[in-house]
């Protein structure tokens, strides 16, 4: 019987190892999203090129361990690497430059920048998510004279709103600021960086108390019952709001149920560039990849803008290639796919990557920051916004974590 | 007597020790799934990685949000429960009359028990919420306008009412059951005699089955006390962060900001304020024979 396992085991390894190279990943992890790749994705590159990938779903410890342990034995078996930037960037050391390498597709400059660290090139982006502004066609007609919808400011925003509110007498514009809303992606990744061209380093800055001032004044035309708000899907659909700002994922719902009603847009800028939050995903090859040519070529194939659909259907992630907006079929993914791509494409973009590595109470200070000077409508307070800064440093002091993009550089 | 018998008497010690042979499960039961989390949350808000500190503590007061949780707690505690109680006064009252369809009442009344909190949350949530059941109503019959927004901050009381609306619905039914026990058990002689002697109505209510009723409005003013101290899903789905509670902020820090040392600090504190309100029910609404007793 003993016998009988040990040659089931060495048959599986064979048979495991048949593959031509092994492609390890942190996304797709959850199965039926690993099934998908696998029979959508990569069955169809074998018949293509008669190179069969073995997909390999790990947790980050796994991957991290992994890498490392193949750089320091300089010998590995995989081959091709897919992770966050987050995932990524630490082992900038041991991943190979790709810069030789062609997408199959256009990926902005913005997006492809990220990827270059330790002088050289790391990574090619693979499919992204974010968040944006979803608006109800009604809206349009209050538009600011002068204002373009594509590169909104947050001038724009205000005037915008503030018509709204003259026009209808409701406060139509819609941030999401219930106990589980997403408000503190809001205001690290797009407030503050639009406002002070940092997430963290410039908290308590002379910009800082400009933009908190901005928002007692938007406020006044953000919908009162924002507060209760978790997701924005909901309120769009109810015309509780026409204009609002939230995760992809979470106002895709409304414009699935009402695709003519509604748009996609970017977020706006500010006076030190447009910020936005990239949650980016991408392909990079380790320095001991056994097989860095069918590692290219996977790559290529991966960011074809046929593919990069196929992952948008499959997955939810929304394609780092700009040819593949286009392909996205009609309905509610092209029209969220439009604004993505609309605002990772922005001229004056700073992209921003979540922060890692520290503990999540910096959500709260953020919020909490938030909640006294535009909720409650304290005066904004020199004093304390220094006192959450230094929370916001310590924090990232003890657990020695670098300040995520664009502070991080 | 049977061998058997007599071998598992010998095991168990003699008589005077059964009792607590039979006690012992529950008391593992209570031991594991009620002591020992409540030694660990306590050790929790008092020791970090460097031992005992109460780090977690100042940090808990020094939060934004504590004293604005702290006051919604005990304002919406003092407003709740003496609404819950006289509510469920009058409808225990009304019940124990007997009239014809009071059963069926009783059991209409009791419905709100059967409801989770955060259903119930969610059910008032469709009532008040902009595009609501009431505004719909008003709206339709003319009283507003534009539809009113109770449920914001720049109408803290309509959403503070709104809350107490849904808790009072909520939970009363649990004191008026308790209430409904008590006036059971309130033995016919002491109403007949009081009829006797010529006390009706609201001087029979207020001299016989009020005092008689002591130990029952004790326990449900307990019970009710404890859990208003808790309120929090309904707080949640129908205030969001509007008004905070002190036991939103131990979910939030727990789940959200995933600090266990400042969760445990908030759960340990609402433990010693609900320690002692129990205590205060327990001195100030002793019954009689109990004071006489000592």
């Amino acid at each position: 019987m003993k016998r009988l396992i040990l040659l089931g085991v060495l048959a599986f390894g064979v048979l495991a190892s048949a593959a031509d190279i092994t492609w390890m990943s942190t996304q797709f992890t959850p199965i039926a999203e690993g099934e998908f790749v696998r029979s959508q994705i990569l069955a169809p590159f074998a018949e293509e090129t008669g190179i069969s990938v073995d997909l390999l779903n790990v947790e980050y410890a796994e991957f991290a361990s992994r890498i490392e342990a193949e750089y320091q034995a300089g010998a590995g078996e995989v081959a091709v690497l897919c992770g966050l930037h987050g995932d990524l960037a630490p082992f900038a050391y041991a991943l190979a430059d790709v810069s030789g390498i062609t997408p199959g597709g256009t990926i902005s400059p913005t997006l492809m920048a990220k990827g270059q660290m330790a002088g050289k090139h790391v990574y090619i982006p693979l499919m992204q998510a974010t968040y944006l502004m979803v608006v109800n066609v009604k809206a349009l007609a209050y538009l600011p004279v002068g204002a373009n919808i594509w590169a909104l400011t947050y001038d724009d925003l205000l005037a915008w709103a503030k018509n709204i509110y003259e026009a209808t007498g409701e406060q139509k514009l819609g941030i999401p600021a219930g106990p589980k809303s997403l408000l503190h992606r809001f205001i690290h990744g797009y407030l503050y960086p639009s406002f002070t061209g940092y997430q963290v380093l410039a908290f308590d800055s002379a910009a800082a108390v400009d933009m908190w001032n901005y928002m007692q004044e938007l406020w006044q035309y953000v919908s009162p019952a924002a507060p209760t708000w978790d997701a924005m899907d909901t309120p769009l659909l109810s015309e509780e709001v026409w204009v609002a700002w939230d995760h992809t994922a979470r106002v895709k719902e409304a414009i699935v149920q009402r695709p003519n009603d509604f748009i996609a847009i970017p977020s706006p800028a500010g006076p030190a560039g447009r910020g936005f939050i990239s949650v980016l995903a991408g392909l990079a090859i380790p320095e001991t990849s056994p097989n860095p040519e069918a590692a290219a070529k996977l790559i290529e194939y991966l960011t074809s803008p046929e593919v990069q659909v196929k992952i948008l259907q499959g997955v939810g992630f929304f394609p780092a290639v700009a040819e593949a907006s286009g392909a996205v079929p009609a309905g509610a993914l092209q029209i969220l796919a439009k604004g993505v791509s609309a605002q990772a494409a922005s001229p004056d973009a700073i992209v921003c990557f979540i922060p890692g590595g520290i503990p999540d109470e910096y959500k709260k200070i953020y919020k909490d920051t938030f909640y006294k000077f535009v909720i409650q409508g304290q005066p904004v307070d020199l004093e304390f916004l220094r006192a959450q800064a230094t929370r916001m440093r310590e924090l990232y002091l003890k657990a020695g974590a670098p300040y995520p993009a664009p502070d991080g550089k | 007597m049977f061998p058997v018998n007599e071998r598992l008497r010998k095991l168990l010690g003699t008589d005077s020790l059964l009792p607590y042979w039979l006690l012992l499960p529950t008391l593992i039961f209570i031991g594991v799934f009620f002591l020992m989390p409540l030694f660990k949350a306590v050790s929790l808000a008092f020791y970090g990685d460097t031992g005992f500190t109460l780090d977690y503590f100042k940090k808990m007061v020094s939060d934004v949000r504590f004293f604005d949780a702290l006051k919604f707690t005990f304002l919406f505690a003092v407003t709740i429960v003496p609404l819950n109680v006289a509510t469920a006064l009058a409808m225990a009252l009304v019940l124990n009359t007997g009239f014809r369809g009071s059963r069926f009442l009783l059991y209409i009344f009791a419905l709100p028990l059967g409801i989770a909190d955060l259903a119930a949350g969610l059910i008032w949530l469709s009532i008040f919420t902009h595009r609501g059941f009431l505004n719909s109503i008003l709206y339709a019959l003319g009283i507003v306008e534009r539809p009113i927004h109770y449920l914001s901050y720049q109408n803290i009381n309509y959403t503070f009412l709104s809350v107490v609306a849904a808790e009072h619905w909520r939970a009363t039914a649990i004191v008026m059951v308790i209430l409904v026990a008590g006036l059971q058990m309130i033995s016919r002689d002491y109403l007949e005699a009081a009829e006797v002697l010529g006390a009706r109505g609201w001087k029979k209510i207020w001299y016989v089955i009020l005092p008689l009723l002591k130990p029952s409005l004790q326990s449900a003013l307990i019970i009710r006390t404890i859990f208003a101290l808790q309120t929090f899903a309904v707080v949640l789905a129908l205030a969001g962060q509007i008004t905070p509670v002190l036991a939103g902020e131990a979910y939030f820090w727990q789940f959200l900001y995933r600090n266990s040392h400042v969760a445990s600090a908030y759960a340990v504190l609402l433990m010693v304020i609900s320690i002692a309100m129990t205590w205060v029910y327990l001195r100030y609404l002793r019954s009689k024979t109990e004071v006489m007793r000592g």
